[in-house]
C-alpha cells in the first residue's frame, strides 16, 4: 500500500555523530551496524587520518564504528571499523539543515567522503559518506 | 544707481591674468572631455588584497558582507580555503586569493571585508582586505592588460583601469580564479 506523507511533516535522517580529533563529524546511521570500546576486526582506521592530513596521529581513538566494507560489496558480512573519539551520539536531524559541500570545494577536499556540512548548537558538524570511507 | 567699471589703463591694473573672449570661449569648448552619457559602463567593485588594487566585475558579486561573519572552519581542504559561511540557509565557501594572485598571505587574524561571488554556476565568499568603492567605469576606460603584466596575474585578469600615472587596477576575471582554484591552484 502506499504511504502518504504529511507535506508539513519535516524530514528527518539519522546520523550517528561523534568526534574526529577536535571536529565534530557524523554518518548516516543506517551504515553503522555496531560501537566497541576496542577493535574487533583486523581492518580498521583512524577517522583522522582518512579525513585530513595532520594532527595528533598518535591519539589512540576511544570508540569503534563498525560499517560495512564498501570494497567487498559482494561479500555482506564483511566489515571495518573506524576509529573515533568524544561523546557517540544518534540523532534525528531534519534533512533541510543538511548542506551538501559547496561546489568549489570538491574537487580541493583530501577525502570524498566528506560531502556536507551541517550546524548542530552552532557548530560545524562534518557529515561523511559512509560509503566512500575506507580502510 | 550706477556701477564702477574699470576704464582705460584701470583695467589692465587688474591683478588677473586677461585673455581675449575667443581664449575664454575656447576654455569651454571642444577642448574639454565630454563624457558621452550613451557610452557603455561596467561596474566594478574595486578593493584591496595587500595593498594593490584590484576589481570584481559588479554583475558578479552577489553581496558584499562585514567581517564579522561566523566563518566555519573545515578540515583537509587547502590553506586558501578559510572555511565556510552560513548564510540564510544557505551553505557558502569562503576562499582567499593571495596564493591564486601570487600574493603574500596577511599575517594574523583574517579581517577585511567578504565579497559572495556567483561566476560560471559557482557562488563563493571571497576574503578582501579593504572595501574602496563600488562604480559605474565606462568600457572605454579598460584597457587590455599589457604583456608587461606578471606571468601569475595574466591568467585571472581581464583588463586594466589606469586610475592615475602611478596607479593600475586590475580587473579581475571571476570565472577564471574559480576555475583554477578547483583545478587545484592557490
Amino acid at each position: 500500500m502506499p504511504q502518504y506523507r504529511d507535506p508539513h511533516e519535516q524530514a528527518q535522517v539519522a546520523l550517528v555523530l561523534f568526534h574526529v580529533g577536535p571536529y565534530r563529524a557524523a554518518l548516516e546511521a543506517h551504515y553503522v551496524l555496531a560501537m566497541t570500546d576496542r577493535p574487533t576486526t583486523l581492518r580498521t582506521a583512524n577517522a583522522h587520518s582518512l579525513l585530513y592530513v595532520g594532527g595528533d596521529h598518535d591519539a589512540l581513538p576511544s570508540r569503534w564504528l563498525t560499517l560495512r566494507d564498501p570494497q567487498t560489496a559482494s561479500d555482506n558480512n564483511s566489515t571495518w571499523q573506524l576509529g573515533v573519539s568524544g561523546d557517540i551520539t544518534l540523532q534525528q536531524l531534519p534533512a533541510n539543515t543538511l548542506y551538501p559541500l559547496p561546489k568549489l570545494l570538491l574537487s580541493r577536499r583530501f577525502s570524498t567522503a566528506l560531502c556536507g556540512v551541517t550546524l548542530d548548537q552552532q557548530q560545524l558538524v562534518l557529515l561523511l559518506d559512509a560509503r566512500k570511507l575506507s580502510p | 544707481m550706477s556701477a564702477e567699471y574699470p576704464r582705460g589703463n584701470q583695467a589692465n591694473d587688474l591683478p588677473f591674468a586677461t585673455q581675449t573672449l575667443e581664449e575664454a570661449l575656447a576654455t569651454h569648448g571642444d577642448t574639454e572631455t565630454v563624457v558621452d552619457v550613451d557610452e557603455p559602463t561596467q561596474q566594478l567593485v574595486l578593493f584591496r588584497l595587500n595593498g594593490q588594487r584590484f576589481a570584481l566585475p559588479g554583475s558578479a558579486v552577489r553581496e558584499i558582507l562585514p567581517s564579522d561573519q561566523p566563518v566555519y572552519y573545515l578540515p583537509g581542504l587547502p590553506t586558501s580555503t578559510e572555511g565556510v559561511l552560513h548564510l540564510r540557509g544557505q551553505i557558502e565557501s569562503l576562499i582567499s586569493l593571495h596564493q591564486l594572485l601570487g600574493l603574500a598571505a596577511p599575517e594574523g587574524a583574517p579581517n577585511g571585508m567578504l565579497l559572495l561571488v556567483r561566476a560560471a554556476g559557482i557562488s563563493s565568499g571571497v576574503r578582501i582586505e579593504q572595501l574602496d568603492d563600488v562604480c559605474e567605469v565606462a568600457q572605454s576606460m579598460l584597457q587590455p592588460p599589457p604583456e608587461t603584466l606578471t606571468a601569475t596575474l595574466q591568467p585571472y585578469v581581464s583588463a586594466l583601469w589606469q586610475l592615475n600615472e602611478r596607479e593600475a587596477l586590475a580587473l579581475l576575471d571571476p570565472e577564471a580564479l574559480f576555475d583554477a582554484y578547483q583545478q587545484g591552484l592557490g
